[in-house]
């Protein structure tokens, strides 16, 4: 596969594809094009037959700072109207949703500072490792705007709406703790990239029908009510019991051994 | 081919699945295809041991519109010579219930083929839009009709209008698709709705279907007073007797479509 970034690195370990955020010299603030580029290493590697599981790690002392707010076209100047919806329109929610619908669980290891818009990429991730200490922080308020790329959704859930709201309003950060206790990140770890290589192995092994539909359900899940929920694992059950990968599954049970699935 | 048609499909003696086969233009809807499709249809139509229908696409689309690369040069000379909405006009002949079943994008003609059908099972992947107007033309097939009545004007005139896309959910909010599955599971699923239509009284869901359809055509007077005459005509079959009998006996009913 093509690793021709300018913004990012892309390598595969085995079955996981490991995307790096690197751009260090802006605390991995990302620019249009480096935006563009994530999606296109993700939606790439999720076309990629050979990739399960996709990681996605930054270079340098923060994991991603938000908006690249040297990009011109997010500067607003007197008297030139700038558009900033048009910025989430085509650059943080296409992001935030390639993370979201990848069909290939998307692990994200932070092991440094996340601000901004920065917050929602980590948060979209279906699993997160950080570092002990990690600062979460807003921002937005201070430069007059509001939270964006679907953290007021996640936040607003996973912490309640007076948390998130004296975290977006009162400017003190979000530690990795806290957001650990709260289960906003599974688990923290000195090397964060370690254990999501070591977790994306593990899920490497699993059976990819199962792994998408198990995330697929669990999104739905969160947005639609426990009838809708049951229906669509039904849908999902009904499907994979007819499944190669079950067959394996059922018979390696009853021999006793661990499913080979690929 | 632009279709390909399985018959007793899964096994089943009465579904027939039509798909549209044009994988490399997202199964753009040339005139071509649809001639074929409706002539598949009329065949599924006088098949007697077919009972539903289903239409599907592929995983990227059900159909994306029309097929732009054939008309851009068109006059409207060329468009009424060619009677290019023929095949369209025919669809509503079809008295067996057709099953829409879509994955990916409806867009265009695609959304306008989906809303012909007389219901949208969608994928969670699903799109539907009518983006002609981004191209400087507008729906030639129900995507200014249908569409409202099923969506309301408001609604319409935005999709219309913007030419942008909704997502399943939206579309299930919004009342075009009655049922929104995990795409992997749309075949699977449409097919288990499909089964249990295909169990029901072949007669009464003709009418059904024949009365449900003429809901959107006439007032609510007449389609009550067109409804309390299909009612009645069901009871002319053996099936509404067998129906009634097992009921009351507590057995599953034999129907034999008469």
């Amino acid at each position: 596969m093509s690793t021709n970034f300018e913004f990012i690195k892309y390598e595969e370990q085995g079955a996981t594809g490991v995307i790096t955020i690197n751009r260090p010299e802006v605390y991995n603030a990302l620019s249009r094009a480096a935006k563009l580029e994530i999606i296109k290493a993700l939606r790439d590697a999720n076309r990629s037959p050979g990739i399960r599981t996709l990681v996605i790690a930054a270079e340098g002392k923060a994991f991603c700072t938000g908006q690249d707010l040297n990009d011109r076209t997010v500067q607003a100047n007197e008297g030139q109207k700038i558009d900033l919806g048009n910025t989430l329109e085509t650059e943080w929610n296409p992001l935030v949703k390639a993370i979201r619908s990848s069909s290939k669980p998307v692990i994200a290891a932070v092991q440094g500072v996340v601000a901004g818009a920065g917050v929602s990429v980590a948060l979209a991730c279906d699993l997160i490792i950080a570092k002990a200490g990690v600062k979460f922080v807003s921002g937005f308020t201070r430069l007059g705007l509001c939270p964006d790329a679907g953290s007021s959704f996640i936040l607003g859930r996973a912490i309640g709406d007076k948390k998130a709201l004296e975290f977006f309003l009162l400017g003190e950060p979000l530690m990795s703790d806290f957001l650990v206790e709260k289960g906003l990140i599974n688990c923290l770890s000195d090397s964060p990239l370690d254990n999501a290589l070591a977790w994306a192995s593990k899920i490497n092994n699993l059976s990819p029908k199962s792994t998408s539909l198990v995330k697929r359900n669990l999104q739905n899940a969160v947005e639609s009510s426990y009838e809708d929920s049951m229906n669509n694992e039904t849908a999902a059950q009904r499907h994979l019991g007819n499944s190669e990968e079950y067959q394996e599954g059922l018979k390696a049970f009853f021999e006793k051994r661990e499913p080979k699935f690929h | 081919m632009n279709i390909i048609v399985e018959k007793n499909w899964d096994n089943h003696p009465h579904i027939a699945l039509v798909k549209l086969n044009r994988p490399k233009v997202l199964n753009a809807l040339s005139t071509d295809l649809m001639n074929e499709l409706i002539e598949a249809l009329f065949k599924l139509e006088d098949d007697q041991e077919v009972r539903v229908i289903i239409l599907t696409g592929d995983d990227r689309a059900f159909a994306a519109g029309a097929d732009i690369a054939e008309m851009v040069e068109h006059t409207p000379v060329d468009k009424i010579m060619e009677n290019r909405f023929r095949a369209w006009s025919q669809l509503p002949l079809i008295g067996k219930p057709i099953i829409a079943a879509v994955s990916g994008f409806a867009l265009g003609g695609g959304c306008e083929l989906a809303m012909a059908c007389d219901m949208i099972i969608a994928g969670d992947n699903a799109k539907f839009g009518q983006p002609e107007i981004s191209i400087g033309a507008m729906p030639g097939a129900g995507g200014t009709q249908r569409l409202t009545r099923i969506i309301g004007k408001s609604k319409a005139m935005m999709m219309n209008l913007t030419g942008e896309m909704i997502d399943a959910k939206k579309a299930y909010d919004w009342g075009l698709v009655a049922k929104v599955v995990p795409a992997e599971t749309l075949l699977q699923e449409t097919f288990e709705i499909a089964k249990k239509i295909a169990a029901k009284a072949p007669v009464a869901v003709r009418l059904a279907k024949e009365s449900i359809n003429r809901a959107y055509e006439t007032t609510l007077k007449e389609g009550m007073e067109f409804e309390r005459r299909n009612f009645y005509l069901t009871f002319s079959s053996s099936d509404q007797k067998e129906g009634m009998r097992a009921f009351l006996e507590k057995r599953e009913a034999k129907y034999t479509g008469r």
